[in-house]
């Protein structure tokens, strides 16, 4: 008896989990019909939400990008700290020993005065001024510890050793223009760098945000319009007997098809673009090929990001259109 | 099967009430005619009928079911239990004649193959075979009417509700559609009909409710119709 009673309960189940999902079959039909029904309101959409996600791309290929190149300017950076003229290497050797043990320092080198004056004279051979000046000029060249970094935004440690250490005090060029520095060779600091890639994030943010606002509301207006277009079907649906899902489900399909197609293509068009700039991008000095790598390396889990990223655009700005506009 | 007890509706506080304490009782298989001028209350009763509105005092139980304990969640289980059919006929100008029919048993969740077999019995009894391709656009106001009718019967309501179904077609259509209702409340089906025509009420001799200014005033067992 209780067995024929289970074997009828499971029945039932299987009846009614068939019955959802005939259901949600073909609520996701009639989200497609709509989306073809309707053209201009679809391509307006999906244009914009292509927008959307194409600023989204960019602002995640311009954040890797700023963040590889200021990687590859940090490794080339190092820190100088000049000692007297005609200090010898041995005379510097018990401070490079201690610089060596700091934790954040990767190397050390030394440059004596001559080698300094010989890389002077290299640098600026073709400078004749220059390499008079070097030669004519009273004041000698300082004798330089180099020190490179492992995390070139953190100078920290190596400050606090400058202003500390007793030996490194007797050694240290008291002539004007050689204090200790914390610029790269290219005259670069750290923070300018860091500054940058914090404003670029900055900008990326703002105008993501605000194209993501202005595809929500689109979007939401466009579905807007779509239920205003078919109240006559809606009221009709809802008098023989359609419940809210069945009425709202397709234009919920129908905002997730504008979020995927607009993915695919903002995906492609993104990524065409970067490939087309990578050259120009690599000689202006940016480093592009990591990011590019990257982006083909996971190009099926960009797509489907991107395609989250689109659906859940179109479903939250559908949805509150149908709540608000769609009285069932 | 329809109940109806000291129902009242107003819409406005300031306004007087659409309908003004009405009581009525339809038997199971009646054919029961609504008549009455327009403003009268006929379309009010029928929006209470299908639930589209609250009643402002008064019970309501329709096929046993008792609207005051009614959750709004199982309203279209409800609706799926009285067939609709509309004067503009609201058919889905992009679908078939054969997907507007199944279109009410979709949304009930039926399988395809319960819709293969279903909906061709019903294009027959309608009368409209051959046509199960033809989109709206293509059909006349009277074979648009018969889709709209297959609709509301596909599921086998027992109860359907026609407002004024022949308010858009000329005379011999009309008497088409009427003659089709007939036929459906043969099948078993109670059939509300509210309509304009003279001729229709007075020919068809069934039962003919008239409403006036909110209120019952005639409910004739084969009655006429009254200005």
């Amino acid at each position: 008896m209780s067995r024929n009673k289970d074997t009828a309960r499971a029945l039932i189940q299987q009846k009614r989990r068939r019955r959802q999902w005939l259901t949600f079959l073909r609520v996701c039909r009639y989200g497609l019909s709509n989306f073809r029904r309707n053209a201009w309101l679809t391509v307006a959409a999906t244009l914009v939400m292509t927008i959307t996600l194409l600023i989204i791309f960019a602002t995640f290929v311009a954040q890797q990008a700023l963040r590889d190149t200021a990687s590859t300017i940090g490794k080339e950076l190092d820190r100088s700290i000049y000692l007297k003229s005609g200090t010898t290497e041995a005379q510097a050797k018990p401070v490079m020993v201690a610089l060596q043990r700091l934790s954040n320092v990767e190397r050390v080198s030394f440059i004596s005065t001559d080698d300094g004056k010989n890389n002077f004279a290299r640098d600026n051979k073709n400078d004749d001024a220059r390499l008079r000046a070097l030669t004519e000029a009273s004041n000698r060249l300082p004798a330089t510890i180099r020190i490179y970094l492992y995390d070139t935004s953190d100078t920290s440690e190596l400050v606090e050793f400058v202003n500390t250490n007793t030996t490194l005090k007797k050694l240290i060029s008291t002539q004007p223009g050689q204090t200790p520095t914390f610029m790269g060779e290219r005259g670069l600091p750290t923070d300018v760098i860091a500054s940058w890639t914090q404003t670029a994030q900055k900008i990326g943010v703002a105008a993501t945000a605000l194209f993501v606002a202005v595809s929500f509301l689109i979007i939401f207006n466009t579905i807007r319009m779509a239920i205003f277009n078919r109240r006559d079907e809606i009221e009709m649906m809802k008098l023989i007997g359609a419940n809210k899902e069945f009425i709202r489900g397709p234009f919920l399909i129908e905002a997730i098809v504008y979020g995927v197609i607009a993915a695919v293509i903002a995906t492609g068009i993104g990524l065409v673009t970067l490939l087309l700039m990578s050259e120009r991008l690599q000689a202006w000095g940016v480093t592009i090929q990591p990011t590019i790598q990257f982006l083909t390396g996971y190009l099926w889990l960009v797509v489907l990001v991107m395609m989250m990223i689109g659906s859940v655009i179109g479903v939250v700005s559908s949805l509150l259109a149908t709540r608000r506009y769609l009285k069932i | 099967m329809i109940l109806l007890d000291r129902v009242s509706k107003k819409y406005d506080k300031d306004t007087k009430p659409a309908l003004d304490r009405i009581s009525l009782h339809v038997e199971p298989n009646e054919f029961v005619i609504i008549v009455g001028t327009s403003g009268a209350g006929k379309s009010t009763l029928l929006k209470l009928l299908t639930r589209e509105e609250k009643p402002t005092t008064g019970k309501i139980v329709v096929g046993g079911i008792d609207y005051d304990t009614l959750k709004d969640k199982h309203i279209p289980l409800l609706r799926r239990k009285i067939g609709v059919v509309f004067q503009d006929f609201k058919l889905l100008p992009q679908r078939t004649v054969f997907e507007n029919i199944a279109f009410a048993l979709e949304i009930a969740g039926m399988s395809n193959r319960e819709i293969r077999n279903t909906v061709p019995k019903v294009i027959e009894l309608v009368g409209l075979q051959g046509k199960e391709k033809q989109f709206p656009h293509q059909l006349s106001g009277g074979e648009q009417q018969r889709v709209a009718i297959a609709r509301a019967v596909v599921r086998q309501p027992k109860i359907l509700i026609a407002d004024e179904p022949t308010g858009n077609l000329d005379p011999k259509h009309s008497w088409d559609i009427v003659r089709l209702l007939e036929k459906i409340n043969r099948y078993g089906t109670t059939v509300l009909l509210t309509t304009h025509n003279v001729e229709i009420v007075n020919r068809l001799k069934r039962r003919v409710i008239t409403i006036d200014h909110g209120k019952i005033t005639h409910d004739q067992a084969r009655g006429s119709y009254r200005q």
